[in-house]
């Protein structure tokens, strides 16, 4: 496919074409830091929000897992095909964080 | 970096299915074998060939078994440096004596978790593991290699690296990766219909890989998108998202806590001392209480908890051989009275669908025609990650020859190791285990480095053999190593005769299975590569003619 040998297209920035190898470990970071990050998020609000709701422990923990995987292989996906990378780190790593915020928040109100 | 969606997902297709490809090749192989894995424990230690056996009685066979087992001096010394003070000479307080069997085992597996003294923090358990003979109670050596579900199943999830579950995290990465590859094939190939139907198994080796490589993608679609969902899921809260330990640590705690108060099965011990009660009559009356309810009646896992407390409870799970979810319907008795607890309720629906999910996965149930679905499946999956190889180098290797590029040899040699070579460390592992002495010590380390030695052996051999491909020709080491894997499945199938006496007219004469079934399977694979061995060497020499033919042109 030799796809990572094509030139990069006129409308990305220019940081991009400087330095393709950077571009694409940042991206590969993305998609494998960021998606897990986001995902972990995810799973603890999940959890939390739906022991609050009166949900066991266990099953809520399952249910969130379920979610988080599939959120993550999107996550995954979307990072290695969106246009603009900053964009797509500071919703994955931004996202995560307030997600896992919402978490331990969930568990401080409940305990 | 990619101008179109459909790049940036062929891209993904190519690189990350590349380079976990080979991890996904061992997943799937060896989750494949692993739905035969007591099978091969039974061919690999001939002592077990018996009968599949229900969970003996708890008074005649589990509890002298369990009082003589203490955790391995390996054990002893690992958990040397989390305690203050010296390490005891027995370990006496114990938190549970657990056994399991399923209607395939013959054996029964024990296990132990001790508490342990002035360990640094609170709470720290050591465990040890023991499998007896249900007849007798006989303990079999501990380093006998189970090598279906001692060492198949491991590699299967986990890759046998242990190292801060270092091979479980890149088994479950490959897994995701696994679904995002299925995800990006869809998007790549949206004539997904009609490759359904198309094999050209005579058009050039490029096309034909594909289309191998499509088939076997699409075919088992879902089996492949459930078995990597699902084989996340069965780690996700233990290892992969493991918020109850750490995050939400406070939040599982108190749910424990509740839980504990609602079923009335304490979490901690009392710290007065107690008896025990029946357990034999305990297991009976779970069975009866089973049997009232319509279901299959036999145990499947029996624990005992906070033995010799006063908080001792005894806990008998039902093994689900009548379902595919993985269920329990466990019974509980208070240990020092045998006055039953509790129940368990019927399952939430988030618990039927994680029992369901899980169960699809691991099986335990009675389908003999299910569980070989599962293995083609498995194999499907297995060839579909080798034509992605193939179609790789196919695509790759004249262009890198004229560059004079090493890529595509480089690529080719992993996957000779990865494909054949990782069926003849598995042949090698089947052949040392019935070469090495009987009474040999840590027998099972020895056929586990049969296993590695094998394999790196066939990645040397890939690799020494792969000049060709960098002059846009086909590596020899595919055929040799074909010829290889045909001669050492015989070899094993022989090996079995000569150290057993239990040869295949006498095993299937009389019935038994999981011999026959593996000897067979043997015989079948040897009879495959030898075939793939002749076509690659028909086709060698037809290429040979024709280069012979074309050089006066040259000249």
């Amino acid at each position: 496919m030799a796809l990572a040998h094509a030139p990069a297209p006129a409308s990305a920035p220019a940081s991009q074409q400087d330095h393709p190898r950077l571009a694409l470990v940042a991206r590969i970071g993305a998609a494998v830091l960021g998606g897990y990050g986001f995902a972990w998020g995810l799973v603890a609000a999940a959890t939390s929000l739906l022991v609050a709701a009166g949900m066991g422990f266990h099953d809520a923990e399952f249910l969130a897992s379920l979610v988080g995987v599939l959120a993550m292989l999107c996550a995954f996906l979307w990072a290695i095909a969106a246009r603009r990378l900053w964009r797509v780190w500071a919703v994955l790593a931004g996202g995560g964080a307030l997600l896992a915020g919402v978490g331990s928040l969930v568990q401080a109100v409940l305990g | 970096m990619f101008t179109t969606f459909r790049q940036a997902m062929a891209w993904l297709h190519t690189w990350f299915g590349l380079v976990l490809g080979f991890v996904l090749m061992a997943a799937f192989f060896f989750g494949a074998l692993s739905v035969f894995d007591r099978e091969f424990d039974r061919w690999a230690i001939p002592a077990t060939r018996i009968e599949p056996q229900p969970m003996p009685s708890y008074e005649r066979v589990l509890r002298p078994a369990f009082e003589r087992m203490q955790p391995t001096r390996a054990a002893v010394d690992a958990m040397r440096g989390q305690v203050d003070g010296p390490m005891p000479a027995r370990f006496d307080t114990v938190a549970y004596w657990s056994a399991y069997t399923t209607h395939r085992d013959p054996v029964v597996a024990l296990f132990a978790g001790y508490e342990v003294p002035n360990a640094r923090h609170a709470g720290e358990q050591i465990y040890a593991e023991a499998t007896v003979d249900p007849r007798d109670g006989r303990v079999l050596p501990d380093d006998r290699l189970k090598v279906g579900s001692g060492f198949f199943y491991p590699m299967h999830y986990g890759l046998t690296l242990d190292w801060k579950n270092l091979g479980i995290w890149i088994v479950g990465f490959s897994a995701l990766v696994m679904l995002a590859a299925l995800a990006s094939g869809v998007v790549m190939h949206r004539r997904l219909f009609r490759e359904f139907f198309t094999f050209r198994p005579g058009k050039a080796r490029l096309r034909s890989a594909l289309d191998l490589h499509n088939l076997t993608g699409v075919v088992a679609l879902p089996f492949h998108f459930f078995f990597a969902l699902t084989g996340l899921l069965i780690f996700a809260a233990t290892y992969y998202f493991p918020l109850g330990h750490t995050q939400l640590h406070e939040l599982h705690d108190r749910a424990a806590a509740i839980e504990a108060q609602q079923t009335g099965l304490p979490h901690q011990r009392a710290g007065v001392a107690a008896g025990l009660a029946d357990v034999d009559a305990m297991v009976a009356q779970a069975r009866q209480r089973w049997e009232d309810k319509g279901k299959a009646g036999d145990v499947g896992f029996l624990v005992l908890m906070h033995v010799g407390d006063a908080n001792g409870y005894v806990s008998v799970y039902r093994a689900g051989t009548d379902r595919i979810a993985l269920v329990g319907d466990g019974i509980h008795f208070k240990a020092s009275s045998g006055e039953l607890i509790r129940e368990d309720p019927p399952a939430t629906a988030v618990a039927r669908m994680a029992e369901f999910l899980t169960g699809l996965h691991l099986q335990h149930f009675r389908h003999w025609l299910l569980r070989w679905l599962y293995v083609l499946g498995g194999l499907a999956g297995a060839v579909c990650i080798a034509t992605g190889f193939v179609f790789f180098v196919e695509k790759r290797k004249r262009q890198h020859a004229a560059r004079g590029s090493q890529g595509a040899r480089v690529v080719d040699a992993l996957a000779v190791a990865s494909v054949t070579g990782m069926a003849l460390a598995t042949l090698g592992i089947l052949v040392a285990n019935r070469l090495l002495p009987e009474d040999l010590a840590a027998r099972g380390d020895w056929e586990q480095r049969a296993f590695w030695t094998t394999w790196v052996l066939a990645l040397l051999h890939a690799a020494w053999r792969s000049a060709p491909v960098a002059l846009g020709l086909p590596n020899p080491a595919w055929r040799e190593q074909a010829w290889a894997i045909s001669a050492l499945a015989i070899a094993a199938a022989v090996l079995n005769w000569a150290t057993t006496g239990d040869h295949l007219l006498r095993t299937l004469a009389s019935g038994y299975w999981p011999v026959a079934g593996v000897d067979l399977a043997l015989l079948a694979v040897s009879a495959i590569a030898g075939l793939v061995a002749h076509r690659l060497r028909l086709r060698s020499r037809v290429r040979a003619a024709q280069a012979h033919a074309a050089e006066p042109r040259h000249a």
